[in-house]
């Protein structure tokens, strides 16, 4: 009787149920299929890339960009598993890649010029290049955090992409993990060069574990696949070859992955145009950044077109009229363009003394002034400070002052940081002083009535119509400041329309006065140039106007406070036995001032913007209404824009997080019904899934339960009716068949049974068991607590 | 008092019922004619006994998985009866023995006695040489009696005078037994009893069904009445067929894991032994057999497990508590706790993947070179 049994049983014991369920599987294996997508490695590897881009959020304001990376990385990597599932070869993938990053790319950026959106064009190519461009750009004139453009958000897209491609390469292709991982670091370690502080301690942890997770992942991942298919003889494939024989050994890997994370962030961080402290000025090596060759306005009309303001610094005064800070002063048109005379410094300028103007007459009425300046966002080695300062004091390194311009600089130092104070003086000219002035003037200005050889003939037309009636120079002068503040000229700081036209050069000027449109630098170099034709020696100014009044007490009432959007520029034009007088030709920007009510008022009439104010009596200096002012409008605006996008972002997120186990168990359940319906998987996943859903509706499933005691149970519950009864029946036949006989029968209406009952089961319920069911379903996590807790059932119970 | 074997079944047939293991599918009955045949003979039980229909299956089960029966219960509920109708049922061979203190072993296995005109010693087997013996009140014999059936029982022949006599097949005792009458009695021995595949009790009937009885025993015995419905021949074809019945990896572990479970058990003193575990699995085919299965399910061996398992613990004194005369209720609560408390081996397919990945890695690492 023993030995019957035991002739029967081996044939039958040696095959372990779950064979049962896997030959389908088999043949899928060898390309494509579920388990050459490695989706546990290429999540991974999405959560790694995902925390490392957070990191550059210091760098960047707002996190819309953050969006933005995540969708084109995602888009990569999970793109990069489905071709894996689809079965294309392995060589194939990261040209995949690359084709889904470009058209993701040219999808978002690509403005329509794709062939269906998709699809590259030439034009598509010149779109992304102006992109790139403009991205450069943006990069070079913020600081941080920086504002996202457009450009710039196509620079993190596209390089976020790129990271992830070759992120897929290495550690999924060449299944080198942690080198891979490396490409993640890029953005980590980034923030380290760039600013003081660094990435975020926290990014830099969660990076780490994220990374760790990535190697235990791919460890998981390795053992299975293993486990699946022993590497035997050389029709192993290339990805399940044990680490030791391919890639560099634990020691070589750890220094090419540290090596490679620095170098990267390095190389990247200089090469790449940095993102610096502050507006106006980059501390580039190779000098100031003003020296000749470079524009200054170009810069300045940049900095201007800056989407937000970011502050400068602030400073108190105890002069009757905010002052205007003059960074540096342009005198010399070389070539086409206006250009600072560098003349080096002279060491024996120091700030602590700075002589008396120039030919600045004693019956000339001055009023001295003292200015505190603190620099909160100005990184320049040119000091903002009011003009004709005679002294400065507070200031750390060495700062020397230019004997012709008056402008204040250093060569080592720079002024992020800086706290003085300027001793200055204001000057109070009368009209009639200035009309007196004469003619005579000193050999030191004469250089200040150049102008290129052949200038565009409009300039000197119309300076000439315009001051056809005025007798004196300061008439002259203001006819022109007038001309300019007329309503015929547009205030626009997006003027440049095309090459070239940023910028105050002589032949922009041409083009200015036909367009009759243009901002701070056009009209400041347009009335200086027109000056010129008219001999009247005359130079640009570039600084920061006064700014406005704090409105925070605990900054103090008397605190102004100055940005970026504050950058102007002014004409200043010679008057004998006064020296530099200051206009103000640009419409709606700064303070007119008005000399001939200077004796009377003794402080500059104001300009509530546009022409139609100009010359009126003045409202209180301290509204000044510049456009910037009216720009700020909008900013708040544009801020609860983008605050809104964050409240959404993290709502949708919030949202997401709530409806992912919801969602999840959805996949699940459909997956496995599909792998029922296409013969992937036995009955014995139909019950595991009935198991599940009963689980999720509240129903036990103790593993002490038969599996017909389980249904009987269920029967009992009373939800069920005849025809889910006899389907539930069905799956239980087909289970046990599965399970206890000896080859499983095929089942060909398991999945649609499994449905019904299913349904069955979730349609009974109450409400709140629905609810609870659909999005927080208890068989999640019961499956991931038993995974986590080793998975007790399974040891006691596998065959 | 000894009823003395009819011996049906000559040398030949015996000869030929020794070969039968060769499993021969011709001799298989289908699994829808072994339901049939095993409704039959249920309901020509059913007449006799009414209401015991849970009693009446197992002690099928068990004739039909070629086990031995204890029916243990208080005098006067139909054990005896149960098994008087058991073995009419089929049409084979019987054999009754009385047991009494006074009872000697070879009024069981049988004498050799001088037959004066040949001049020689002759065999005349006992009543155990039948197909179906039923052993009445089998703790009244003296245990030298008692372990002459045993002996018989398990190795399926007798031995007497060092000449072994072959038993026929099917061999199936059903004894009873009265656990309340301990006077003058010999309980069974743990190591005997084990020898049982099951063990039932009757228990009283319902008020119906002693109703019922009432009528129908008015005129006549309703034993007298029925007949043979199974053949000797289908029944063996019947066993036969019930042994073939699949048992899984997966019932089997979850049988070895309940017995395992009865010898860890702080209630018991005595586990069951691994003859349990195989009687088990035996006994589970039987009555997989008998629902037209041709696989066991784990709840054959859950309904099972109570009346095989049971007579072969023996409970701690503690776990026995006040019922010092009768361990049957404490046993049986016992075997039932541990069925609810040994997981059933199912949804393996998923986890065990997982699960197994390790040992398929070892088997991998040592065995691919």
């Amino acid at each position: 009787m023993t030995s019957l049994v035991a002739q029967e049983a081996p044939a039958a014991d040696s095959r372990p149920p779950v064979r049962q369920v896997s030959p389908p599987r088999a043949p899928r294996s060898r390309r494509g299929g579920r388990a050459a997508a490695l989706w546990p490695l290429a999540l991974s590897l999405l959560v790694l890339l995902l925390i490392c881009c957070a990191a550059l959020g210091p760098l960047l304001r707002g996190s819309a960009w953050w969006w933005v990376c995540a969708g084109v990385a995602a888009a990569v990597l999970v793109g990069a598993a489905l071709w894996r599932r689809l079965g294309v070869p392995r060589p194939i993938v990261p040209v995949a890649n690359v084709a889904v990053l470009v058209g993701i790319l040219t999808l978002l950026f690509g403005g329509g010029t794709g062939l269906l959106w998709l699809i590259p064009t030439p034009e598509t190519v010149g779109v992304f290049g102006g992109l790139i461009a403009a991205g450069g750009d943006s990069i070079a004139q913020q600081s941080t955090p920086a504002e996202v453009t457009v450009g710039i958000l196509f620079l993190l897209a596209g390089g976020t992409g790129l990271i992830s491609v070759i992120m897929d390469l290495l550690a999924v292709t060449l299944r080198w993990p942690a080198i891979g991982a490396a490409g993640g670091l890029v953005p980590l370690l980034a923030p380290g060069f760039i600013i003081d502080d660094g990435a975020d301690i926290g990014a830099l942890l969660a990076a780490a574990i994220a990374f760790l997770l990535l190697l235990r992942v791919d460890v998981y991942v390795r053992r299975t696949q293993e486990a699946r298919r022993p590497p035997t003889g050389p029709r192993a494939t290339l990805a399940h070859r044990p680490e030791r024989q391919r890639g560099p050994g634990p020691v070589g890997g750890a220094l090419m992955v540290g090596s490679l994370a620095i170098v990267g962030a390095l190389v990247l961080s200089t090469v790449a145009p940095a993102f610096t402290a502050g507006g106006l000025v980059t501390a580039r090596p190779g000098g100031l950044l003003f020296g000749s060759g470079v524009s200054p306005m170009i810069n300045l009309g940049q900095d201007l077109r800056r989407p937000k303001a970011g502050p400068a610094f602030h400073y108190t005064s105890t002069g009757t009229q905010q002052p205007y800070f003059t960074l540096l002063t342009l005198d010399e048109v070389i070539g086409l363009t206006w250009t600072a005379r560098i003349d080096g410094a002279d060491v024996r300028n120091t700030v602590d003394d700075i002589q008396r103007p120039f030919g600045l007459d004693a019956n000339v009425k001055t009023v001295p002034a003292s200015t505190s300046v603190v620099i909160e966002g100005v990184n320049s080695h040119w000091l903002p400070a009011p003009a004709r300062a005679t002294s400065i004091e507070g200031l750390t390194g060495r700062w020397y002052w230019d004997s012709r311009t008056r402008a204040i600089a250093s060569v080592t130092a720079n002024t992020l940081g800086q706290e003085y104070t300027v001793s200055s003086l204001e000057l109070k000219p009368t009209a009639e002083q200035l009309r007196r002035s004469s003619t005579d003037y000193p050999a030191s200005v004469l250089g200040n009535l150049q102008l290129p050889v052949e200038p565009p003939p409009i300039i000197e037309e119309t300076a000439r119509q315009v001051t056809a009636e005025t007798t004196s120079n300061y008439d002259a002068a203001v006819a022109i400041q007038d001309y300019l503040r007329s309503s015929d000229f547009i205030y626009d700081t997006d003027a440049p329309v095309e090459d070239g036209y940023d910028g105050g050069g002589v032949d922009v000027i041409g083009v200015f006065l036909q367009e009759k449109r243009g901002y701070c630098v056009h009209f400041a170099s347009a009335m200086a140039a027109m000056a010129r034709t008219l001999g009247i020696p005359s130079r640009v100014s570039l600084g920061y106007l006064p700014g406005v009044k704090s409105q925070d007490l605990e900054q103090g009432l008397g605190q102004y406070n100055v940005d970026s959007h504050d950058l102007h520029a002014w004409p200043e034009l010679y008057f004998v036995g006064i020296g530099w007088v200051r206009f103000e030709p640009t419409p709606g920007r700064g303070t007119v001032p008005n000399y001939e009510q200077a004796a009377d008022v003794g402080t500059p009439t104001t300009t509530p913007g546009g022409a139609a104010a100009t010359g009126a009596p003045g409202l209180s200096p301290d509204r000044l209404a510049d456009d910037s002012a009216l720009e700020r409008g909008t900013t708040p605006q544009s801020v609860e824009a983008s605050n809104l996008l964050a409240v959404l972002g993290f709502s949708a997120l919030g949202l997401l997080l709530l409806l992912l186990p919801g969602v999840s168990r959805r996949i699940l359940r459909r997956s496995r019904v599909r792998r029922i319906r296409s013969g992937g998987a036995g009955a014995g996943l139909a019950w595991i899934e009935l198991q599940h859903t009963s689980l999720d509706h509240g129903i036990p499933t103790p593993i002490t339960d038969t599996p017909r005691a389980f249904a009987g149970r269920l029967e009992r519950l009373g939800i069920l009716d005849p025809a889910s009864t006899e389907a539930l029946e069905r799956v239980l036949l087909a289970l046990e068949r599965s399970r206890f006989d000896r080859s499983p029968v095929r089942a060909d209406t398991l999945a649609a049974d499994l449905t019904l009952v299913l349904r069955r089961l979730h349609g009974g319920a109450s409400t709140g068991i629905r609810l609870r069911a659909n999005y927080a379903p208890t068989s999640l996590f019961a499956t991931l607590t038993a995974v986590l807790r080793g998975d007790r059932r399974a040891r006691t119970i596998a065959p | 008092m000894n009823l003395k074997p009819t011996r049906s079944s000559t040398d030949s047939s015996r000869a030929e019922l020794a070969s039968v293991p060769s499993n021969d599918s011709d001799t298989m009955v289908d699994l829808s004619e072994l339901q049939e045949a095993g409704r039959a003979i249920m309901r020509n039980v059913e007449t006799v006994i009414d209401g015991k229909h849970e009693a009446v299956q197992i002690a099928l089960t068990v004739l039909l998985a070629e086990g031995h029966l204890l029916i243990e219960d208080v005098p006067g509920v139909g054990k005896t009866m149960l098994a008087k109708a058991l073995a009419r049922s089929v049409d084979c061979t019987v054999g009754r023995i009385q047991f009494t203190p006074d009872l000697l072993p070879s009024d069981v296995t049988g004498v050799s006695v001088f037959n004066q005109a040949e001049r020689r010693f002759e065999f005349k087997p006992g009543p155990v040489f039948a197909n179906i013996v039923i052993g009445d009140e089998i703790n009244r014999a003296s245990p030298k009696t008692q372990s002459a059936l045993l002996e018989s029982m398990e190795e399926r022949q007798v031995t007497v005078d060092g000449v072994t006599y072959p038993l026929a097949l099917p061999f199936t005792v059903i004894a009873t037994q009265n656990p309340i009458e301990m006077e003058g009695t010999y309980a069974l021995p743990e190591a005997q009893r084990d020898r049982f595949m099951a063990r039932i009790s009757m228990g009283y009937p319902d008020p119906d069904s002693e109703l019922a009885m009432l009528d129908s025993r008015d005129t006549h015995s309703p034993l007298a009445l029925i007949s043979a419905v199974v053949s000797g021949e289908t029944l063996r074809d019947m066993m036969l067929t019930a042994r073939g019945v699949f048992a899984s990896g997966a019932v089997k572990e979850y049988a070895v894991n309940l017995v395992r479970a009865t010898r860890d058990d702080r209630d018991l003193r005595l586990g069951a032994s691994p003859r349990a575990t195989l009687q088990l699995i035996r006994a589970a085919k039987a009555q997989a057999a008998l629902n037209g299965r041709d696989y066991v399910l784990p709840d054959d061996i859950d309904s099972l497990a109570v009346a095989v398992l049971g007579h072969r613990l023996v409970p701690t004194s503690r776990a026995l508590g006040h019922h010092h005369q009768d361990s049957g209720p404490v046993i049986d609560d016992i075997v039932r706790r541990i069925l609810a408390d040994t997981p059933v081996p199912v949804g393996v397919a998923a986890s065990a993947l997982t699960r197994s990945v390790p040992l398929v890695r070892a088997v991998g690492s040592t065995g691919a070179s």
